[in-house]
């Protein structure tokens, strides 16, 4: 695969080190929790198929474009032989089914020591393997021997760190040391680092369907992290560096630094930017007020977004340019019935300093929404909502409604419906889809969770020409949770105590 | 004389307690049994200790045996009777013995006398031999001011009453059966409460560690129902342990402070100034039903352990910001107060619905996003990245679709424009991220690259030549091969 055999043989280690560690001590060990969640969905998608006519086979309408012979619009190059166009695609089914299991086992004889696994099986069952996140069928997410104490927590293994720079994923080992006193805490790792967005190496082929250009080795990943924190206020400030251990360039290398106030309760003041250390320019950043009561709690702020791509793509080189936006956020308690939320967001692209002959392209966008929430009756719940959305490349616009009726914690059936227009602005695809299901979540016991969906999707593609075709399907899925696990301590938990891996000083 | 009138009554009322050297009490004869009919015996018997020499002389049976009834009831001149003296002792927690009686004064006009049985168990102006049992209101009339039994002072419960612990012979049901005084049931619950009509002030009130009034129905074992803190009352030490005591089924409740509609919120604050005040009913572990452990919260609270109590055992509710659909709106708050949300909360709660899953229906994204989300998708409304990864989630599903380029770029898909191809530079700016779950580097270098495109500069604003070939040059020669500018 182009991973070295020696990074190959570390990683299996790794992961046979902390199966060891669990199985050899899971029988040994007092405490065991384990989470196992089961989700399965029947999904369905259809495409389009590229396809190709001799230009002289192409009709021509007075008033219109050419067409094929069927009625769908073409495309014909000037000089060109044969005229492409896209038909619809043969309709997809799938059927992803997916077992994620949370383990956590300690009091191994020391103390603070305990091991940590999050993993994932999934496979497809329906008859194409369409959907994206089942493949490779197995996938660790974390899996590691933790040793905390007050001062210090240190981790071996595959482990996730989150910060404003992203969730870094690696295999290797981590310390945080901290001084709880004066609201300290130092953060250290280093290891070979997982792609964005997946439990995957970088060299993964499951990452390449499209048969790009893909690194031949796991990067090095080695962060810093320092912050303050105290009941006013907190500062952080994280550096990260990967590096390809091939050459030894650089992947990437940025800092972040991040802020917030709380001068009264419920009342914060954010904001946080970083800097691409290799590009050389600033990447996101934001600033937010927030205010927050038991009747309302609004967010006013602005942000600026620009992606960050590895230096192992030439993306970077394009000169991605940010956009910028100021935003709003209100929900409002009216009474103990009705509450009522509303959402604003403006933004607008730099200047991508790109000509674009006979060619407009937008660079302003929106979005807003409007809802409620309305419990006309004990255990019952209505909430609709309006929203818009317009922007370079596609919008949006919608109604959402569901009615729930939840007696109890341990029940609740939900009936839902919505439609939306969704155009887009590069292709004549002005589509409305409206959608209408039902949806159950039971919980029989603290240990137990069950869940039952079924929604019909109607979609209609509103073109001039045969291209114009539906798809409609009825998706349904199925979720069961059990937990598993002892320890007198724990007993009579709730379920987000007893799935807890380490406790905040762990994190 | 006297120790004779005692010790006929007590045989005649079929007493449940006779006195035992070591203050105990003996059998009682069994209520299934016959009972005598003293009164009409009245001409028979001239006195209670012919019968019951017990009560006067410890050493003799308080109980006459069956041949002296049978002396009489021989089946010929009378008819037999069944009638058996007890057998077994009836247990009791009075302390009161019958060697006692001669001791026992009265003031009368005619001056102090002595006890009689009668003055127990004979009623007021009654004839002789209607007897009655020794009633506790009869004892009051001398040892108090004739108030009713259970509404008597708390400090006379003991002159009559053994410790719980000491009266070794009552079962737990006897126990559990104790009658309640008035005075807990005072109205609102003053006595669970911390006034001074409180239970615990009442059982500290007294030169004693703790009341003996409380030790004569309770013993720690009961205490420890609710007490948490038994370990640091010197009061709940005080008494001794006893399971029996458990008997008595107590029910935990709240004060009404807790029933107040911000005390969710003002809890923690309370708990802060104060936290002994909690401790009596709540543990750590309490605290932990609902909280997220950290090194701070209930530190203050004890453990759960051995000789405590297992304490309140709050069920975990949302607080009233949580209503419905709080998770469609939650965004802003745990950007506001994440602190408070870290109270409850642990990453894992958080990633039942911001970890992708492909099996999953929906959670972060709201039903139907998949037919909305290029909306969403192209101007970023949220870090994409973040969750999802371009290669294995946008790409494979596109490529699905059929809307991945494949081999030569061709014109066609993005019909929106004739001239989307001449004019793209503006969206792939805006929107690279969106651009590569369709297109590889491929598409880009037929007209980008500087060896064997067609030499259009892809660079724009703020691109650094010299920064990027320094961190990674590897990324030049992509387009310019080995001759990369500046080098």
């Amino acid at each position: 695969m182009g991973t070295p055999p020696l990074i190959n043989r570390l990683s299996v280690a790794f992961g046979a080190c902390a199966a060891l560690l669990m199985l050899g001590h899971a029988a040994a060990a007092q405490d065991y929790r384990l989470r196992l969640d089961t989700r399965w969905q029947t999904v369905a998608y259809r495409g389009v198929t590229l396809d190709s006519i001799p230009v002289g086979d192409t009709v021509s309408t007075p008033g219109s474009g050419p067409t094929s012979p069927e009625g769908f619009a073409v495309r014909c190059l000037a000089g060109a032989a044969y005229c492409t166009f896209f038909r619809p695609g043969p309709v997809r089914r799938g059927g992803p089914l997916s077992t994620t299991a949370d383990l956590t086992v300690w009091d191994l004889g020391a103390p603070g020591l305990s091991v940590h696994a999050a993993g994932r099986l999934g496979v497809d069952l329906g008859a194409a393997d369409i959907w994206p996140g089942s493949d490779p069928a197995l996938q660790l997410f974390e899996g590691y021997a933790e040793y905390a104490v007050p001062r210090a927590t240190a981790r071996l293994g595959r482990q996730v760190v989150a910060s404003r720079l992203g969730t870094m994923g690696f295999d290797g080992g981590g310390l945080v040391l901290r001084d709880a006193r004066r609201g300290l805490d130092v953060q250290g790792y280093l290891g070979w680092g997982l792609a964005r967005g997946t439990a995957l190496p970088v060299t993964s082929p499951a990452l390449n369907p499209l048969n790009d250009f893909q690194p031949r080795q796991r990067q090095l990943v080695a962060g810093l992290g320092a912050g303050w924190s105290s009941r006013p206020a907190d500062l952080r400030v994280d550096y990260l560096r990967e590096v390809d251990p091939r050459s030894d360039y650089f992947v990437s290398e940025r800092v972040g630094l991040e802020a917030a106030l709380r001068p009264v309760t419920g009342v914060r003041l954010a904001g946080g930017a970083d800097y691409d250390l290799a590009a050389g320019w600033w990447g996101s950043a934001e600033a937010s007020l927030g205010y927050a009561t038991r009747r309302v709690s609004a967010t006013l702020g602005a942000r600026r977004y620009r992606p960050h791509f590895d230096l192992w793509t030439i993306w970077g080189a394009f000169s991605p340019v940010a956009y910028r936006a100021v935003h709003g956020a209100v929900t409002f308690a009216a009474s103990p019935q009705i509450d009522v939320r509303g959402r604003y967001e403006r933004y607008r692209y730099e200047d991508a300093e790109a000509a674009t002959p006979l060619f407009d392209v937008q660079r302003d966008g929106w979005r807003w929404e409007v809802g409620t929430t309305v419990t006309p009756l004990p255990g019952w719940i209505l909430d609709g909502g309006y929203r818009r959305d317009f922007g370079p490349g596609a919008s949006a616009a919608g109604v959402a409604g569901s009615l729930m009726y939840a007696p109890s914690r341990r029940l609740a059936v939900t009936l839902l419906g919505s439609t939306v227009d969704r155009p887009l602005e590069f292709r004549y695809n002005d589509a409305v889809v409206r959608a209408y299901g039902i949806d159950a979540q039971v919980e029989p016991s603290a240990r137990v969770r069950v869940g039952f969906a079924a929604t019909r999707y109607e979609e209609i593609h509103r073109r001039p020409d045969a291209a114009a075709f539906d798809w409609n399907q009825l998706r349904a899925s199925a979720r069961l949770v059990l937990l598993f696990g002892n320890g007198a301590d724990m007993g009579g938990l709730p379920p987000a105590i007893r799935l807890l891996p380490g406790g905040r000083a762990a994190r | 004389m006297i120790a004779h009138t005692v010790a006929a009554i007590l045989l005649a009322a079929g007493l449940t307690a006779v006195p035992t050297p070591r203050g105990g009490l003996r059998a009682q004869q069994p209520d299934s049994a016959p009972r005598f009919d003293h009164y009409r015996h009245r001409r028979l018997f001239p006195t209670c200790v012919s019968c019951h020499q017990g009560a006067e002389d410890p050493d003799q049976p308080l109980w006459p045996d069956t041949a002296t009834c049978n002396a009489c009831h021989d089946g010929t001149n009378r008819p037999k009777v069944a009638w058996r003296p007890p057998t077994e002792e009836h247990p009791s927690n009075l302390k009161f013995v019958h060697d006692l009686v001669p001791l026992m004064t009265r003031q009368t006009p005619q001056g102090t006398e002595s006890l009689a049985c009668k003055d127990c168990h004979t009623p007021a102006g009654g004839e002789w031999m209607v007897v009655q049992r020794a009633t506790p209101e009869r004892c009051l009339e001398c040892h108090a001011t004739g108030a009713p039994h259970l509404a008597s002072p708390d400090t006379l419960c003991s002159t009559c009453h053994l410790p719980l612990p000491r009266a070794a012979g009552l079962t737990a049901a006897r126990v559990a059966a104790f009658p309640v005084p008035p005075s807990h049931r005072a109205p609102g619950g003053e006595f669970m409460g911390r006034t001074g009509l409180g239970h615990g002030a009442l059982a500290t009130g007294t030169k004693e560690p703790v009341a003996p009034s409380c030790a004569v129905c309770h013993a720690r074992d009961f205490c420890i129902t609710c007490h948490v803190d038994a370990p640091e009352q010197r009061a709940i030490q005080a008494l001794e342990p006893d399971p029996r005591a458990r008997a008595i089924v107590v029910r935990l409740q709240a004060p009404a402070t807790h029933r107040e509609p911000a005390f969710l919120q003002r809890h923690g604050a309370a708990e802060r100034a104060n936290p002994r005040q909690c401790s009596t009913c709540h543990t750590q572990e309490s605290c932990l039903a609902c909280h997220a452990p950290s090194q701070h919260v209930a530190a203050a609270l004890p453990a759960r352990g051995p000789g405590r109590g297992l304490g309140a055992q709050p069920a975990r509710r949302p607080p009233d910001s949580h209503r419905e659909n709080f998770a469609n709106r939650h965004a802003s708050v745990a950007a506001t107060t994440p602190a408070t949300c870290a109270g409850c909360h642990v990453r894992t709660d958080c990633l039942e619905c911001h970890r992708s899953n492909a099996a999953a229906a929906p959670g972060y994204h709201p039903a139907g996003f998949l037919t909305r989300h290029p909306a969403s998708a192209y101007a970023r409304e949220t870090r994409c990245s973040d969750c999802h990864n371009v290669g294995s989630f946008c790409s494979t599903c596109h490529a699905s679709a059929g809307l991945v380029s494949s081999g030569p770029l061709r014109a066609g898909y993005h019909d929106g424009s004739r001239f989307f191809s001449v004019g793209h530079g503006q969206a792939a700016r805006q929107s690279l991220e969106t651009c590569i779950g369709c297109h590889v580097e491929r598409d880009c270098l037929t007209c980008h690259s500087a060896v064997g495109g067609r030499h259009f500069n892809p660079h724009g604003p703020g691109f650094d030549a010299a920064r990027m070939r320094r961190k990674n040059p590897e990324m030049c020669t992509a387009c310019h091969g080995a001759a990369i500018p500046g080098n």
